[in-house]
């Protein structure tokens, strides 16, 4: 397969181009990539991929295909969500479809270190797929302790980012962002929508370095951030000249904070059909803004305390100062981190 | 814990400790190391001594013969070593709305099995009994066992057990006494057959250890057999007590922390700081009856245990949890491993969230919780 990859006429028009070509073909025949999360970026990025020719793909979500990813989430159709089927394998049998010789791993499950570790063979490439910056994190402190390059997305309006950490050669995710501030602050997919040409324009922009990272050309790869708004017609890269940060926990003192964490940080409640999701220590957050964010997706909150709560996906959630979130009604942790994620995300 | 948290989860496990019994059980594990009755050595045959001691101060506790105190790793175990030893098939039960997990999930298991007949004795909104209802329900048909805990850990309530241990008495019945909320807070030598209890709630003793004390007619089957240490030689397992209950390496620093928490009590400090944690629980209980959006579960009549269970107007249990937690305040909530008695105190549908109380509770407790409350 390695060898005719390049003459397959089904990759003829990307081997046709110059900067990609034979060599290109091949090498992307026998690579190996690992996306996490199969959501709104995810979808596109995969099927960019598995059209292009990547040998393996490895895919893990741990969420089931709703209604509302319809919009933007291109692999699914409304049977999937009708059944809620796991994004991950209804992602992959929508791509063994387009491609029945690729080799596909399909996880529905947490991406988490245990997870990471069990996989066994290191990939050639991380994905960014995700929709919360606990896992860009775990993602990047994994990319730059194994020497693997990842590409980080992320799109929320008519917004998006992107960037490709080469470790070693290129800033870390924590050079440039040492922190994250809460997605319950800032404004989530849930929260203050998101178009979906926002993403395709980021998904793209990953796929592109993903074929030139596993096309065997690293110096084609983008330095610095891209910046787009779909909206506003607007799109560049920043800081280009960006290098790593000697001062940086991850890339310079080589400390890996994110794979310490536990994933162990939800605790069902005694006698309850609830969990209670905590944050990092000291984790405070802005319960008016939270609210504020709330009342502008029409989504009504009650303040019954010095809390906020309010009702999604059959799910009653309390948020509080400290950062903590009750989720009533559920009993996976799984699907409760989840939900924290995206409407919370102070973890 | 932090110098400003305030720990209102005494009922759950008592913290913090009297010293003299961290102090013993790092004496153990520094200068000592060997178990009572493993091997001749002087150092061990010393170590059965201080075992020895603690299993007099429990006997005196409970009015029974030393040798008759089997040490456990905790009530839980001495409770299923009580049921699963002493019902036979087709016995009767009789047990109440107030009883812990670990004598309901027990009892559960082996309803079906055994065909046992269980009546259950309601409580009333205090979560108190009336002794009335035995009387009743043991005229009802002959019973084997009367299960009853002492106090209930959701309300306080504690029962009249020797009024109840007198009417099993009269109907021949025995009377198994779970004593994990009273013993060391209340007398609870009463009379009962068998009494139960944990070394690390009001007995100020580390977690890992409880007994089953049982009169001297009194023998239930043993469940677990292995390493006693004696009679080595043999096969079969030693039938005398307590050897017959106390298979496997026992737990000895727990024994001689236990022993140490004892032999404070007993030395005269512990009545005022008691009296200390029923006033700062009054106070509670009177500043939560003072908030708007609280409704407090009913006092019981007499002198309960420091413990006061409220819900809220607008907040779940859990979600109070959660705000007291933010502000410091460590306490309890949900249904408190007690499943049948919130539709008696009207907390069926998110169970409690209960603040308890015990010796060294921070006496600013009352006003930590209200402003923690307040809206």
């Amino acid at each position: 397969m390695t060898d005719d990859a390049a003459s397959d006429p089904r990759y003829s028009r990307q081997v046709r181009f110059a900067g990609f070509g034979r060599e290109g073909q091949r090498r992307l025949a026998s690579a190996h990539a690992l996306l996490v999360g199969v959501g709104a970026l995810g979808t596109h990025l995969a099927s960019h991929l598995i059209r292009a020719g990547i040998g393996r793909l490895t895919l893990v979500d741990r969420d089931v295909v709703d209604a509302s990813n319809l919009q933007r989430q291109i692999l699914f159709d409304a049977e999937d969500a009708r059944l809620g089927r796991a994004k991950a394998s209804a992602a992959a049998s929508r791509l063994l479809a387009t491609r029945p010789d690729a080799t596909i791993d399909a996880h529905a499950a947490e991406f988490d270190v245990d997870f990471y570790e069990r996989l066994g063979a290191r990939p050639d490439l991380l994905l960014d797929g995700t929709d919360n910056f606990a896992t860009r994190y775990l993602i990047n402190d994994l990319a730059v302790r194994d020497g693997i390059p990842w590409v980080h997305g992320g799109a929320v309006g008519s917004t998006g980012t992107g960037m490709t950490v080469l470790p070693g050669e290129t800033p870390c995710l924590r050079c440039l962002m040492p922190s994250a501030p809460p997605t319950a602050e800032t404004g989530s997919c849930e929260t203050i929508g998101v178009l979906a040409p926002a993403v395709a324009h980021v998904a793209a922009f990953q796929a592109a370095e993903s074929l030139k990272i596993l096309g065997g050309r690293r110096e084609a790869v983008t330095r610095g951030i891209l910046h787009v708004d779909v909206w506003r017609g607007t799109h560049g890269i920043r800081m280009r000249d960006a290098r790593p940060d000697p001062t940086c926990t991850t890339c310079g003192k080589r400390e890996f904070p994110a794979i310490g964490v536990s994933s162990d940080d939800t605790v069902r409640l005694c006698g309850r059909d609830a969990i209670q999701v905590r944050p990092p220590a000291g984790t405070r957050l802005d319960l008016d803004a939270l609210a504020a964010r709330l009342a502008l997706a029409g989504i009504p909150c009650e303040r019954p305390g010095p809390v906020v709560r309010f009702e999604t996906e059959d799910c009653r959630i309390t948020v509080f100062a400290g950062g903590r979130a009750l989720l009533f009604g559920i009993d996976d942790p799984m699907r409760a981190r989840s939900l924290y994620d995206r409407w919370v995300g102070a973890r | 814990m932090t110098e400003r948290d305030v720990y209102l989860d005494f009922a759950a496990t008592s913290w913090p400790k009297p010293t003299p019994v961290l102090t013993a059980i790092q004496a153990w594990y520094q200068d000592v190391g060997v178990s009572a009755s493993r091997g001749d050595s002087m150092r061990s045959q010393e170590v059965a001594a201080g075992v020895q001691d603690t299993r007099r101060r429990l006997a005196r506790m409970c009015a029974m013969p030393p040798h008759r105190i089997a040490f456990t790793s905790g009530a839980t175990d001495a409770l299923n070593l009580a049921l699963r030893g002493l019902l036979r098939p087709g016995d009767r039960v009789v047990t109440t709305a107030t009883e812990h997990s670990s004598v309901v999930r027990p009892l559960t298991e082996l309803r079906d099995p055994l065909g046992l007949d269980v009546r259950i004795i309601p409580c009333d909104a205090s979560g108190s009994l009336d002794p009335a209802d035995f009387e009743r329900a043991l005229a009802e048909r002959p019973t084997r066992l009367v299960a009853l805990s002492h106090a209930s850990n959701v309300t306080g309530a504690v029962q009249d057990a020797a009024e109840i241990g007198r009417l099993a008495r009269n109907h021949g019945a025995l009377l198994l006494l779970d004593a994990s909320q009273t013993a060391g807070a209340r007398p609870i030598a009463v009379g009962a057959d068998l009494v139960v209890a944990s070394a690390h709630k009001a007995l100020l003793g580390p977690p890992g250890l409880g007994f089953l004390a049982a009169a001297m007619d009194v023998d239930p089957a043993p469940t677990r057999f292995g390493g006693t240490g004696s009679s080595t030689a043999l096969d079969r397992h030693p039938r005398d007590w307590p050897t017959a209950f106390e298979a496997g390496t026992p737990n000895t620093p727990a024994i001689l922390g236990l022993g140490a928490a004892l032999a404070w009590s007993e030395s005269g400090e512990r009545e005022a700081l008691d009296e200390t944690a029923a006033r700062v629980v009054r106070e509670l209980r009177g500043a939560l009856e003072q908030l708007g959006s609280v409704r407090v579960v009913a006092c019981p009549a007499g002198s309960p245990l420091p413990i006061v269970s409220f819900t809220h107007d607008a907040l779940d249990a859990a979600e109070v949890g959660v705000l007291l937690d933010e502000a410091g305040i460590i306490c309890r909530t949900g249904f408190h491993c007690a499943p049948w008695i919130h539709d008696a105190i009207g907390t069926a549908s998110g169970g409690t969230v209960r603040l308890s109380a015990g010796p060294w509770v921070a006496e600013d407790a009352p006003q930590r919780v209200v402003e923690a409350l307040a809206p």
